[in-house]
């Protein structure tokens, strides 16, 4: 245990550093991947050993990581191992065309990155706002918000631009509510998060009833409009090309707005002055105060700014992905991108990488049920849960681990 | 300054005050006032909506929703609102009628649950823990009460009635104690966990209730619903029709819960772990008390009432789950709101939840007439009252400290200029 | 000395005033060029309020400030650095997951394209002028990784980095070790020979002798005197910082140590970080005796003790309370045994400061008879019990009904004393017992002590302050580094410790 420290020292051979805990615990993580992996299209492979074997082999790695005191990573492998061997078993019991049906790599990469644009949105928004010292409980509100005005203006305005931009500006607003209260009336933020999330709720049902009541949205909104790249079509080699052009020919623009705010945030955070004083604002706001920087300004604006970035997000839900509104069609998203922020440690790449993983849950969760043979079978409502079991298991997994900014959370008092 | 020191209070660093002991502080310095302060402001909001997006009187908007409430069966008197001052007072005498009595049977039967959820998430509070989590503990505790109201139709009928209770109190424990434990062990949000089990709670539940699901009832194919529960599980219903939402005798056992809630805190060496832990878990760890034991015992309990909560509803009148009542269960959020305008204590749940029960009846698609308001937007209005209520509670706290630091304040300066 | 004719800042019926106290009460302060004024006063006497609201962190109810003779307003610290004043503050201000270079630019960055933040320039103005000064630092260590001396540089190059003539230091020696504090004076006075101001907070006495050119005097937010240096005695301006003759030293018999009761061997604690906090520490500690540990903070105090309390898990090594081997139970469990524990931080841990008093006193016994039986509680015994324990330890400001949060710090330090003392512990451990605590207060806590010396207690106190160490303890132990690197009698001189505290080679240092 003591020795932890030592474990990335310098001068030490290839062999001593793939043999640490944590080298053999990372692979198991990758066994257990792969053990379910051979069991899908392409390879497919038909009879349970392999998968098993390699199954077996990561839970063994973990074992071995874990009582080396590599406790996470270990249980990782562990956890890992014994996934892999009941999806390939799950995918065993399939049938073969049933099983190319659905696992279509194309399609799952072009879902994982629709489901993952609104968390990214959200998670980007919340970076500002938690790394200026204000935890954002409240980002399913603001993302609600952006929904509903999003598919509201452009109803109105009769174009997804205005939608946008509305969309984005009430999200906005939002936040500034929020903001008042957290700074300056130094409200409890995980309650005022939450009287947000409920304030947000209502507005949009409220408003969602007495403008469309029984009708729903109309049926020909404005959507923003997808960005064809048929140039992929033609990459070389023929597999790569159509590969790449079913995943990525024909997204949504604001999915490709996300993918580009993910370097931007992290260039505006670390690589500005600007970037410099948020920060500090987050970690030790007295001292970003005896220099002059105005705490309460640096974190309305903050804030404010993860407003309009899930706002954004909740714009692509209306707009970008299934061109109406619903109440509360959120659905927790606007949680699992904290979910995400935190597991990414509070920085743009980490936190896009969460994303991506819940995106891909997600992509999985609406293209498993075609597995079953029966139409009217009721557990393919189960897959539902996956991403936000992944949530919960992501969330407990890596605690202790990424370090918060030191005031997250802190209302801070001038004196 | 030798042995005469002046009792001057230090300050206390915000960052040394527990999430709880925030709370505390305007709890002493609020008393009865604040909330009323704040349900009232926020009702004020509220009408400022009706009026803006209906353009019609909120106050006769609520008067509407109130008469929906059957709280008006307890006065005899009736008064005629003219915006902002009375015009007319009337008597009609005690039998206003069946109609009232059956509306307020129906806010009675909505505030017990409401008491356990805001209970739900009082202890939880006293702990320093935030659980979201009603809604799923909810549900869980509906699923097991049902299933266990199902089986057993042989059992004599308290001793049937017991165990699916005390089975589906269990069940909420457990399914609040899963986010307990992940807390304890390696710190995960009880936010975010509690959330995310909501979710999965909603979608288990849809698997076992909807088509095609294990506890679907074969009767009623075409119906995403479970088979009623055996007589010998219902709850004794003692005001108003058995078989008609009477009220049952699940009032008192939310009741009893508020009493239970206090002497647990108050009179057992468990809650006074919870509430050190709540205060302040760095000084409870320093005094012995396992702060991770706590978090999990804390959340337990809390679910445990939330999990009661779902088995009154199952029992006392919804008698089978429904796949629609399993996606839009509110109980355990509106139970936030209850809990913090009641300041966490047994008096002030009972009342806010009676408040939300009320605005719930009243706002209800059977007690609200369509044409003064619509019931679609008035359970909206339900929300966003909640919302402020929640948000104003809050940041009450500054406005009464400020106003204490001044009086403060100006009495130095009195002393300070004789 | 010999100031200019025309002081560089003057304060006038500066008054602030807090809920409930006077923290200034009119005032008046100078400071000519080229001077060192101390500003001298125990814990709580308003130094630290007034040079705050200099630096425009508070806003003053009365009062004028006038700098090079010119009526100015300070509303914020933005202001104060206009006019060209910085601050050190007592606790550092500064973000320990950032380089020195972003500490010391920020607010001020130098930058590329408007935006872009030009790390490289400021790497290079941060070395050009700890070149001037002569400071050795390195522009990109993160702060969490440099002593707290270089810390101290950090913010003083800061100052200088905008600019400032006006230098305010709070405290500035309470985290050094002696030999750092000559190195400290010694820049100081590199300062005052570049034609800055220096205004020098503290309370220690044989500091201002050394350092301060003039010496003002605060007590209870009243300024009672300023006197020059020539002429001054510690004994003069301790009577004039507390109002009474003070005993310097405090009374105690000696020590007539017993069997060992507390007993660490080969100890190895690691920090949250699980780096090596606590490195092979073995000592003992006998009935009857007092052994101090020095040390500078962040040595390895706070896991040894978090360690022997049963609140960190020991990595290596064992621990015994009597003949008990405690090293792996729980706090429960050691507490049961008689361990006595005054914590570092009365608030954050020693203290639930919005329970009662009842409720604080029996925070370690609440779970037992008589407090209660099969998990109920009762809560009159509670008072009953504590309503002696208040008296005997003379706590004053509130009953058994009163919330810890409406007491003054020295008595909440006699509350978490009357607990852990009202136990009668076998062993006590006593961390900076007299953190932020007045004279009287401070000289009450010193009698307890000693007083549970007497009775038969072992007492080890751990203290950043080397004169309490030296006063109290029976035998002095100096943690560097996470190790004992020296053992002295209780004759041992500061400079002995300070040199040991630093990692001199004990055997070079004696």
């Amino acid at each position: 245990m003591i020795a932890r420290a030592e474990n990335f020292g310098p001068g030490r051979s290839f062999w001593a550093r793939i043999s640490s805990p944590r080298s053999v615990g990372i692979g198991g993580i990758a066994c257990g991947i792969l053990a379910f992996w051979i069991a899908l299209p392409p390879l497919t492979v038909r009879s349970p050993e392999l998968p098993i074997l390699f199954g077996l082999i990561a839970v063994g790695a973990g074992i071995w990581a874990f009582v080396r005191e590599e406790k996470r990573v270990g249980a990782g492998a562990v956890v890992c191992g014994l996934i892999g061997i009941a999806g390939a078993l799950a995918a065993l019991q399939a049938q073969t065309s049933n099983l190319q049906d659905v696992i279509v790599w194309s399609a799952l990469a072009a879902a994982t990155l629709r489901y993952a644009t609104p968390l990214t949105f959200a998670a980007l928004g919340g970076m500002f706002s938690e790394r200026s010292g204000v935890v954002n409980i409240a980002l399913e509100g603001m993302m609600l918000m952006g929904a509903f005005f999003g598919a509201w203006g452009a109803d109105k305005t009769g174009s997804w631009i205005g939608g946008l931009l509305i969309g984005m500006a009430s999200g906005g607003a939002l936040a500034l509510v929020y903001a008042f209260f957290a700074i300056h009336l130094r409200i409890d933020q995980i309650v005022g998060g939450t009287a947000i999330n409920f304030l947000a709720l209502g507005i949009t049902g409220y408003l969602y009833n007495d403008l469309y009541g029984n009708n729903g949205t109309p049926n020909n909104l404005p959507a923003v409009p997808d960005v064809n790249l048929n140039w992929l079509d033609n990459i070389p080699p023929q597999g790569l090309g159509n590969f790449l052009f079913d995943s990525f020919g024909s997204l949504n623009l604001l999915v490709w707005i996300a993918v580009a705010l993910v370097p931007l945030s992290y260039v505006a955070l670390f690589k500005t002055a600007l970037g410099l004083r948020v920060r500090s604002v987050g970690e030790h706001p007295r001292a970003a105060d005896t220099v002059g920087i105005s705490v309460y300004g640096t974190r309305y604006a903050a804030v404010t700014l993860s407003g309009v970035l899930a706002a954004m997000g909740g714009v692509f839900l209306s707009l970008g992905f299934v061109n109406s509104f619903t109440e509360n069609m959120t659905a927790g998203r606007g949680f699992i991108a904290l979910a995400a922020l935190i597991f990414g440690g509070w920085r743009p790449y980490g936190a896009f990488a969460a994303c991506l993983l819940f995106g891909f849950s997600s992509a999985l969760a609406t293209r498993l049920p075609d597995l079953s043979a029966s139409e009217s079978a009721a557990w393919p409502l189960l897959f539902q849960t996956l991403p936000y079991v992944l949530t919960l298991i992501a969330v407990a997994g890596i605690v202790g681990r990424a370090v918060a900014p030191a005031a997250d959370g802190q209302p801070y008092k001038k004196q | 300054m030798s042995e005469t020191a002046a009792p001057t209070p230090e300050p206390v660093p915000e960052e040394h005050q527990g999430f709880a002991a925030r709370w505390e502080v305007y709890q002493r310095a609020g008393g009865v006032i604040t909330p009323l302060i704040t349900a009232v402001f926020a009702f004020f909001i509220g009408g400022l909506v009706i009026f803006a997006t209906t353009h019609k009187n909120p106050l006769s908007t609520y008067k509407a929703i109130f008469d929906g409430t059957g709280l008006n069966w307890l006065s005899p008197v009736s008064i005629d609102w003219h915006l902002f001052y009375p015009v007319a007072v009337h008597w009609h005498g005690w039998d206003t009628g069946a109609l009232a009595a059956t509306n307020l049977q129906q806010t009675l039967i909505i505030t017990t649950p409401l008491i356990l959820t805001g209970l739900a998430v009082a202890f939880a509070f006293r702990c320093g823990l935030f659980n979201i989590g009603g809604n799923g503990q909810y549900t869980v505790g509906a699923v097991t009460a049902v299933q266990f109201g199902v089986w057993f139709s042989g059992m004599p009928g308290p001793l049937h009635v017991i165990l699916a209770m005390t089975m589906a109190t269990l069940a909420g424990a457990a399914w609040a104690g899963i986010a307990g434990l992940l807390k304890a062990t390696v710190g995960a949000h009880e936010v975010i966990t509690t959330i995310m089990l909501n979710w999965i709670a909603l979608w288990i539940g849809s698997y076992l209730v909807g088509f095609g699901g294990p506890m679907q009832d074969p009767r009623a194919i075409s119906a995403p619903v479970t088979r009623p529960v055996a007589e010998s599980a219902k709850l004794h219903v003692f005001w108003g029709p058995p078989t008609l939402q009477g009220l049952h005798i699940g009032f008192f056992i939310a009741i009893a819960a508020l009493v239970v809630y206090t002497l647990i805190l108050k009179r057992t060496t468990l809650g006074y772990q919870v509430r050190a832990v709540g205060f302040n878990a760095e000084a409870a760890r320093y005094g012995g008390i396992s702060v991770g034991r706590s978090y999990v015992v804390a959340m337990a309990i809390s679910g445990a009432f939330a999990g009661l909560a779902g088995s009154i509803d199952l029992l006392g009148w919804e008698f089978n789950l429904d796949l629609t009542v399993v996606q839009t269960v509110q109980i355990g959020f509106i139970g936030i709101a209850v809990a913090l305008l009641g300041r966490n204590n047994a008096f002030g749940i009972f009342f806010a939840a009676l408040l939300f029960g009320a605005l719930l009846t009243g706002t209800s698609t059977r007690n609200l007439d369509p044409s003064v308001f619509q019931p679609e937007l008035a359970g909206n209005l339900t929300r966003i009252i909640q919302g402020l209520v929640v948000l104003f509670v809050g940041a009450d706290v500054l406005v009464l400290y400020v106003w204490q630091a001044r009086k403060k304040l100006r009495l130095a300066r009195k002393e300070a200029k004789p | 000395m010999a100031p200019d004719e025309r002081p560089v800042l003057e304060l006038r019926g500066m008054t602030k005033r807090f809920p409930g106290i006077v923290a200034n009460d009119h005032i008046d302060f100078d400071l000519g060029r080229g001077e060192v004024h101390a500003l001298l006063g125990e814990n709580g006497a308003g130094k630290s309020t007034l040079m705050n609201v200099l630096y425009g962190l508070y806003h003053p109810d009365e009062g004028e400030i006038r700098i090079k003779g010119e009526p100015v307003r300070i509303n914020s610290p933005k202001d104060a650095i206009e006019r060209g004043i910085g601050m050190v503050h007592q606790h550092f201000m500064l973000i320990p997951v950032m380089t020195v270079a972003e500490n010391i630019v920020l607010a001020s960055e130098p930058t590329r394209a408007g935006v872009l933040l030009d790390y490289g320039a400021a790497r290079k103005r941060v070395t050009e002028l700890s070149r001037t000064f002569n400071f050795a630092i390195d522009p990109d260590a993160r702060i969490d990784e440099i002593t707290v001396g270089q810390q101290q540089r950090v913010e003083i190059l800061k100052a200088l980095y905008r600019g400032a003539d006006i230098l305010i230091l709070d405290e500035p020696t309470a985290v050094l070790t002696p030999q750092e504090a000559r190195e400290l004076f010694d820049i100081l006075k590199t300062l005052i020979r570049e034609g800055m101001s220096v205004i020098f907070i503290t309370h220690k006495l044989h500091e201002v002798l050394e350092i301060a050119d003039r010496i003002t005097v605060l007590r209870r937010g009243k300024r009672i005197d300023t006197v020059q240096r020539a002429g001054a005695t510690e004994q003069g301006l301790a009577r004039l910082m507390v109002g009474r003759e003070v005993l310097l030293r405090v009374e105690k018999a000696s020590p007539e140590p017993g069997e060992p009761l507390l007993r660490v061997e080969d100890l190895g604690v690691l920090d949250d970080r699980q780096l090596e906090a606590v490195r092979g520490v073995s000592f003992e500690v006998r009935a009857g005796e007092i052994v101090g540990i020095a040390g500078v903070d962040g040595n390895g105090q706070s896991e040894l003790i978090e360690a022997l309390s049963g609140l960190r898990r020991a990595a290596a090594g064992r621990i015994w309370i009597g003949d008990r081997d405690v090293t792996r139970s729980g706090t429960h469990a050691i507490l049961d045994l008689g361990l006595g524990h005054i914590p570092e931080d009365r608030q954050r841990r020693g203290l639930v400061l919005d329970f009662t008093l009842a409720e604080n006193l029996a925070l370690h016994d609440f779970d037992r008879p008589p407090n209660s039986r099969f998990g109920w509680l009762f809560p009159a015994r509670l008072v009953r019990w504590a309503r002696t324990l208040l008296q005997k330890y003379d706590v004053r400001g509130g009953g058994p009904q009163a919330k810890a949060s409406e007491l003054s710090g020295g008595n909440q330090q006699k509350v978490v004393l009357a607990r852990e003392i009202g136990r009668d512990p076998q062993v006590l451990i006593a961390a900076q017992p007299t953190r932020g605590l007045d004279v009287g207060a401070i000289e009450f806590v010193h009698r307890q002590l000693v007083a549970a010396r007497d009775q038969g207690a072992a007492v080890l106190l751990i203290s950043l302050e080397l004169e309490e160490i030296l006063s109290l303890s029976d035998r002095i132990l100096v943690l560097y580094e996470g190790r004992i690197v020296a053992e002295y009698g209780p004759e041992a001189t500061e400079d002995q410790l300070g040199m040991a505290m630093t990692g001199v080679d004990a055997k070079d240092a004696a």
